[in-house]
């Protein structure tokens, strides 16, 4: 068990959700005998929404949670701002156990603590964008004047200058969406739960956003629940990613875990699609010099060789190969430490560090 | 010629006994060739036989049925001419039975003759039919067996001698039956084809008789304060039907609410009263001059000019018949009842979409309330509030709430269920989440309510004039007693340009409509 602290702002222990009547029988029996979510649905009429989901996220880091159309992401984040009640199992935000709250507590905490962000944007059609984003503040009883200053500066933080008096019917998807984002900013919250943001968008706009997002959470240190169906997404935005597949989470690590060290075939299968340039590192495939002096015989000039750190990615070091018949030295404190040979980019590559 | 026999296979398999004949025609009817007036002369010969025999039940109805209009009207003919012979004396009568008479034997002809046409027509093209049915499913009757005559005379036998008996004979009255009911009542014999008449071939007969119950009525005391009081009924008098007794019961029931909770009924009177006069007030108090400026203007700023200008001129319309104070009137009645409707019908309308109980409770009533014509609501509010304005307004709302609270509640209930977990989600409490997400979002369904509302008000305030509401529809009803046509037709067409007037600039002003 994991109490939450300074470190783990969001924390989750053992949290089951299982949608229908009959709920607790299935709990009882999927714990005793094992059930698998098809028979619990045929037995008890019971679907199995999160399954014993136990996780930790620290102050200020971006979480991603990833999974398939139906692995229970949604529902889980659902559980963190009480949404959803939990069939079992506790969630603790800043130490603070959600469901022993009463029902003006909750209001606060929602209101003033957790930001939220839809899938499918959920934006007031009958508001204009400011009253949309600054809906938060009217809900605690904000004065007029207060809400629109802090509206003013959200739409600033999102690039939406000039469009706090249109309708979101008048706005694209992608602004759309960040309206969503601004809205769940203007409260200032500590905590931004975000499910699926960009899901909906296109490519290139995602693109943006996602970038755009980073840079801002950089700045903010927001600690924030991203979830995503793309693992491209999530490796692009997480400091870590927990893979959930029905209800269950398989797998939680750094990107480069994920990458290099799948847990079982149903993560290798999401991750053998992933580009390695930017997730695989110089420690991780580089071999020391005198091993491969010993295989290649003396390196003839080391300063004719390309140079690169420890903690460069591929991607730089196939940059620095190019053209070169040499291999590439890396360099720790300004002494060679190892060294990438042009197969052991390519390995690399494939993903076998 | 083989090809031709196998071709045919099917059908014969299928029609048995007379193979050849139905093949050949089949295959026409695939072919499309078939004679528009091709006629089986065999069934319009065999008429409900044949189809028996085929067993192609709806056929058989159907001949069987036409034959049955002849052979009845072949026994009024007969039973029309005999009262002629035994009216003689009465020269009026005996003209008026000779004519029915005739009528009923050309009837008799006509029928017999096209109905056998008709199923001679039918019986090849149904038979197909049934043919195409049997291919898909072997249980469908095919052939022809001898053994469903046995079926037809069970029918005929239950069906055809009480429909010409009842034909042949002239029905008893129903006051002659109630005479016999007190006879056998009384131990004197009365004859069986007397009694059979009266139970079978009459009204239906009376099953039960009920003794009268008390007199009840609701004097005062000398203190003022009424008391119930009871006297048995008068000796001698016949007991009563169930529908007598019933209605008797129930008027004692609203005799007793009124005598002694009529100081809520009077409440409500005086509350829609009092409501009514500061309406009526500005419609109707309102110099002529004044007010139709001011409806123009508000139809412009609501509506726009092209219904300003049909506005307009149905204002002129009324000025100009010398409907106006009359058409303000009704005004006056439309916005009193759309204003309660709107008052009581949006908070019940919330109940019901948010809550299933508000909704198994409520839509049960709506249907019944939506289902039950008109003018009868006229009838409770004539009961508890007697006649006038009040009452009218009542019967108005009663009749005008249903789509109200029906829209206000569909419209929040297709409010998305995201959009108020967002709002949830930021930290909503119920009461808000009603006041700035779900009303706001239902609003286009609530306005469409209101636009409903109106409407239905206008045209119940017309008919309210029957409980004397009086307004455009008193002119209406005023003309309909007097057969004064003109009339008429000229309010007729005032309450029309009325309606549409309200309609067009209602629906205009519903800013959501058009999204
Ligand atoms: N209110 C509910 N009642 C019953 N079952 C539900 C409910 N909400 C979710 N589920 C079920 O729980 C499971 C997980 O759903 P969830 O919405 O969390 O998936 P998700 O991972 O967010 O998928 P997506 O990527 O499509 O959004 C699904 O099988 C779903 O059918
Ligand atoms: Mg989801």
């Amino acid at each position: 068990m994991i109490t939450s602290g300074d470190e783990n702002v969001v924390v989750a222990n053992n949290v089951w959700k299982i949608f229908g009547d009959r709920a607790k029988e299935a709990l009882e029996a999927i714990r005793k005998d094992n059930l698998s979510k098809a028979e619990v649905l045929e037995q008890y009429g019971a679907v199995v929404g999160v399954k014993d989901v136990s996780i930790s996220v620290n102050k200020g880091e971006v979480f991603c949670i990833m999974g398939l159309s139906g692995s229970g992401k949604s529902t889980l984040v659902r559980h963190i701002n009480r949404l959803i009640e939990p069939t079992h199992g506790e969630i603790l935000i800043n130490g603070v156990n959600v469901g022993n709250l009463n029902a003006e507590d909750l209001r606060v905490m929602r209101a003033d603590k957790i930001g939220m962000v839809f899938q499918n944007m959920a934006l007031l059609p009958h508001r204009t964008v400011s009253d949309n984003i600054a809906f938060s503040l009217e809900l605690r009883n904000v004065d007029a004047f207060t809400r629109a200053q802090a509206a003013e500066k959200v739409i600033e933080t999102v690039s939406l200058q000039g469009y706090g008096d249109r309708y979101p019917s008048q706005l694209s998807g992608g602004m759309q969406q960040r309206v969503g984002l601004a809205r769940a900013l203007a409260a200032d919250p500590d905590i931004l739960l975000m499910d699926e943001p960009f899901s909906a968008l296109d490519p290139l706009i995602r693109r943006g956003l996602q970038d755009e997002f980073l840079a801002l959470s950089k700045v903010m240190k927001k600690t924030t629940l991203f979830i995503t169906h793309d693992l491209d997404e999530a490796i692009r935005m997480g400091s870590r990613i927990a893979i959930m597949k029905d209800g269950e989470i398989v797998q939680i690590g750094t990107p480069e875990d994920i990458v290099t060290k799948p847990a079982d075939k149903y993560v290798a299968d999401f991750v053998a699609g992933i580009s390695k340039l930017k997730l695989i590192f110089a420690h991780t495939i580089m071999q020391p010099i005198a091993k491969y002096e010993k295989e290649n015989g003396k390196l003839k000039d080391i300063d004719a060789c390309p140079k690169a750190d420890t903690e460069d990615d591929l991607d730089t070091l196939v940059g620095h190969a190019v053209g070169q018949d040499n291999p590439v030295v890396i360099m720790s404190d300004g002494k060679p430490v190892g060294i990438v040979t042009k197969d052991a980019l390519l390995r690399g590559v494939q993903g076998e560090a | 010629m083989e090809t031709e026999k196998d071709l045919l296979k099917p059908f014969k398999e299928f029609a048995g006994p007379n193979g050849e004949y139905y093949g050949n025609t089949f295959l026409k009817i695939q072919k499309d060739t078939l004679g528009k007036f091709h006629i089986n002369i065999a069934a319009a010969i065999g008429s409900f036989i044949w189809a028996a025999l085929r067993g192609n039940w709806l056929l058989f109805w159907i001949a069987f049925l036409i034959d049955l209009v002849a052979l009845i009207n072949l026994s009024l003919m007969a039973k029309y001419s005999q009262a002629a012979i035994d009216n003689a004396e009465k020269d009026f009568l005996v003209v008026r039975y000779e004519g029915w008479s005739a009528d009923h034997l050309l009837g008799a002809i006509l029928v017999f003759i096209l109905g056998r046409l008709l199923v001679g027509w039918l019986a090849d093209r149904f038979y197909y039919n049934q043919y195409n049915k049997w291919r898909v499913n072997r249980s469908v009757n095919s052939g022809s067996k001898s053994s469903r005559l046995v079926l037809v005379a069970v029918i005929a036998a239950l069906i055809a001698p009480l429909m010409l008996y009842r034909s042949s004979q002239f029905a008893p009255e129903a006051r002659t039956c109630i005479k016999q009911d007190r006879a056998i009542e009384k131990g004197e014999t009365v004859p069986f084809k007397d009694r059979f008449d009266c139970a079978i071939i009459g009204e239906f007969p009376t099953l039960v008789w009920l003794d009268r119950p008390d007199e009840i009525t609701y004097p005062r005391d000398e203190n003022g304060n009424r008391y119930v009081e009871r006297k048995p009924a008068r000796e001698g008098l016949p007991p009563l039907d169930l529908n007598k007794y019933a209605a008797q019961a129930i008027d004692d029931g609203i005799g007793y609410l009124t005598a002694f909770y009529g100081f809520f009924f009077d409440g409500i009177t005086a509350f829609l009263r009092t409501m009514l006069n500061m309406i009526t007030a500005v419609f109707v108090g309102t110099p002529w001059i004044i007010a139709m400026g001011a409806i123009l203007a508000i139809s412009y700023v609501l509506a726009g000019t092209r219904i300003t200008i049909f506005v307009g001129a149905s204002l002129a319309y009324l000025a100009l018949f010398g409907f106006w104070q009359t058409a303000m009137d009704t005004l006056s009645l439309v916005a009193a009842s759309s204003i309660i409707c709107v008052v009581f019908g949006l908070p019940l309308g919330v109940w019901v979409g948010k809550s299933t109980r508000g909704q198994s409770i409520v839509t049960p009533i709506l249907d019944i309330m939506q289902t039950i014509p008109s003018f009868v609501y006229l009838l409770p509010a004539v009961a508890f509030f007697s006649i006038g304005k009040p009452p009218g307004i009542l019967a108005t709302v009663i009749f005008a709430m249903p789509p109200m609270v029906r829209l206000t509640a569909l419209g929040l209930r297709h409010v998305p269920e995201n959009t108020k977990e967002a709002a949830l989600a930021f930290g909503a409490n119920p009461r808000q989440l009603l006041t700035k997400v779900e009303l706001p979002l239902a609003l286009p369904s609530i306005m469409a309510g209101v636009n409903q509302v109106v409407m239905m008000s206008l045209s119940m305030v017309v008919v309210a004039a029957l409980i004397g509401a009086g307004g455009m529809g008193f002119i209406v009803t005023e003309a309909l007693a007097n057969t004064r046509t003109g009339a008429g037709v000229l309010a007729g067409i005032g309450i029309a340009l009325l309606a549409m007037m309200v309609d067009r600039v209602v629906q205009k002003a519903n800013p959501t409509a058009e999204k």
